[in-house]
């Protein structure tokens, strides 16, 4: 659907302060920030020339060089700083800056920069009720991968696994880090085993930076296992937490058969058993035997302590 | 016809703005460009031209101007309601206004984070160092749906929305969020309840008029979230094998029993979450008290296996 006259009015307005502070810009550029065509930052562009204040004599109107498909603003007129951020980008603002304070909670100088940010522009945003109640755990390692993920570099780390319950030792390369369901993920590639791993950022407990920068390498595919679950509806929970890896969801009766990509066999046997009897294995039969197994196992310790 | 509009609501805004006193209509009229024809005409086309800027959030203020005379008003936008103060954030500040929006660059809020940095680069030109690229948030949440709660509470207006199954009509009150999802807290039926958005499984439309409810202003948005989460604690008694359950071992303290297993003295809110903690650990950790818990567990893991 096309704009209409006032979105388009804003976006047109929106562009001469980014255009002043970015000069010599390129249309091509400008179209890909604000996500249109580039013949529509053309027309845009175009209708500016028109404008500008009661009077528009030459020395009132907003003008700019447009060359070669390159841009500057050199009278933006009253146009010369942003519009204040709507609601909405507030809210984007304030949860940025609650993660990025959990993520520098151990540094108490970043800390106090970004409250004092977050105090000058939210003391007058009451405008819509929203709070934000993510309880992340930070990492005083935070620091090192950022710079092993922008420099190339290998981490050594030692990291408590839940799935395994054990704390390993592993070389990494680490790729990129991500906030998912209120935690902090950490994507990298084994090296010894050359294959993709998560690690939760605050469960590893030591971690060094290699001073060796990091030529390409090729990575072998991990070995992934489709498992098909029965949940029960009362533990959606399960499917929204897991649904980055959820391939297929059907609803039947009294709850949903799911289908699962899965990496990590010790992860998903351990999650049936913990969310007993509502969720079962439908396939493969390898691993209903296994959680099985396990059950027999823990009623025996049971029966164990029962008796003594 | 709709360049000709669109460059009548910029020279509108331009010139409101750039004022130092409250215009009257007949000086808009007089001095922007573009309202052209009869009185009646561009009265009506001043009108719509207020509402669509006043729809898209831009603040023009209306004043009566004459004492004399009650129904001359004059109109203004104030700067700093329209734009961001010069010198309102330092370079480092910007620096972290651009680190907090590209955190949530590809992830449902993309959009507002998209026209949030716009501003920001606006304010101080590009941005490039090796922190403002990390990290990034994932959530599967469509931003359309945010977006519309946002407007609907902004105007007061009901939300309709299809919800376990079935057809909701709810007045938004507030949105939090909590381990990374959003929790729409609204009034149906008299009652104030909780709706994770994720679970809103149809369409998500504004249903009524704006100013369709008056939120009490007795609501305290933090006072809900508090009040609706369980604040009693109880205790249970957990044998652990040694070196396991390490999750565990971090929370709570242990006693040695014998070579193989270590008790644990815990605390817990709810139980459901709680057996799903013990049961994560197999035979490695096992119920030792209250009873009524140990045999829910039991019950539990007998269904699974009986199918």
């Amino acid at each position: 659907m096309a704009d209409t006259a006032a979105i388009r009015a804003l976006r047109t307005m929106d562009l001469i302060p980014f255009i002043l502070e970015n000069p010599g810009i390129s249309t091509h550029e400008l179209a890909l920030r604000f996500s249109v065509t580039q013949k529509q930052i053309e027309d845009d562009l175009s209708l500016v020339f028109l404008c500008g204040l009661p009077g528009y004599t030459p020395y009132e109107l907003i003008d700019l060089t447009f060359e070669d498909g390159v841009v500057s603003v050199i009278d933006p007129q009253v146009l010369d700083r942003p519009r204040k951020f709507s609601n909405s980008e507030l809210v984007v603002i304030k949860l940025g800056l609650q993660v990025l304070r959990e993520i520098h909670a151990d540094q108490p100088t970043k800390l106090a920069k970004i409250d004092k940010l977050f105090t000058k522009i939210f003391s007058d945003f009451d405008q819509i009720p929203f709070v934000s109640k993510n309880v992340m755990s930070s990492s005083p390692f935070y620091a090192d991968i950022s710079k092993a993920i922008y420099q190339r570099r290998g981490l050594k780390i030692q990291y408590q696994s839940i799935s395994k319950d054990a704390v390993t030792e592993r070389v990494i390369v680490p790729q990129g880090i991500t906030v998912l369901n209120g935690n902090l993920y950490l994507h990298s590639f084994d090296l010894p085993t050359k294959e993709e791993r998560t690690f939760r950022l605050d469960l590893i407990n030591k971690c060094e930076l290699s001073e060796k920068i990091l030529e390409e390498f090729s990575l072998q595919n991990s070995k992934e296992l489709m498992v098909e679950l029965w949940v029960d509806q009362e533990m959606l929970n399960f499917i929204e937490r897991n649904s980055s890896i959820i391939e297929e969801q059907i609803k039947v009766d009294n709850g949903f058969k799911v289908i699962l990509k899965v990496s990590n066999l010790e992860w998903i046997t351990r999650a049936v058993l913990s969310h007993a009897p509502y969720i079962k294995v439908i396939s493969p039969t390898s691993l209903s035997s296994e959680v099985n197994e396990r059950i027999e196992r823990l009623l025996e310790n049971y029966a164990f302590f029962a008796r003594n | 016809m709709s360049n000709q509009k669109t460059e009548r609501l910029i020279n509108l805004t331009l010139a409101l703005l750039a004022s130092k006193r409250y215009l009257t209509k007949s000086e808009i009229f007089n001095t922007v460009a573009g309202y052209q024809g009869s009185l009646e005409t561009i009265e009506r086309m001043f009108e719509r031209d207020k509402d669509e800027l006043r729809g898209l959030g831009i603040d023009i203020e209306v004043k009566g101007i004459d004492p004399l005379f009650e129904d001359e008003q004059g109109y203004l936008i104030q700067e700093d309601s329209f734009q961001i103060k010069p010198d309102a954030f330092s370079k480092e500040e910007v620096l972290y206004l651009t680190m907090a929006a590209n955190l949530w660059h590809g992830s449902a809020l993309h959009n507002q984070a998209k026209s949030a940095l716009l501003k920001i680069q606006s304010l101080n030109g590009p941005t490039e160092t090796d922190d403002v690229n990390l990290p990034v948030i994932k959530s599967t949440f469509d931003s359309d749906q945010l977006a519309v709660i946002f407007e609907a509470m902004r105007n007061h207006n009901i939300l309709e929305f299809t919800y376990k199954g079935e057809l909701r009509r709810v007045k938004p009150y507030g949105l939090y969020t909590r381990d990374g999802f959003w929790y729409l807290v609204g009034e149906e039926h008299d009652l104030l309840k909780n709706f994770k958005l994720i679970r809103i499984t149809k369409s998500l439309v504004i249903a009524s008029k704006s100013g369709a409810f008056t939120k009490p202003e007795s609501f305290d948005l933090n006072k809900f979230i508090q009040d609706s989460q369980s604040s009693e604690r109880y205790q249970a008694i957990l044998m652990v094998k040694k070196n396991q359950a390490l999750d565990l071992r971090k929370k709570f303290p242990v006693t040695d029993i014998d070579d193989e297993w270590d008790q644990m003295s815990c605390s817990y809110s709810y139980e459901e979450e709680f057996i799903q903690s013990v049961l994560w650990h197999g035979s490695n950790v096992v119920i030792l008290s209250p009873e009524n818990l140990q045999k829910k567990l039991i019950a539990k893991c007998r269904q699974l296996i009986n199918g």
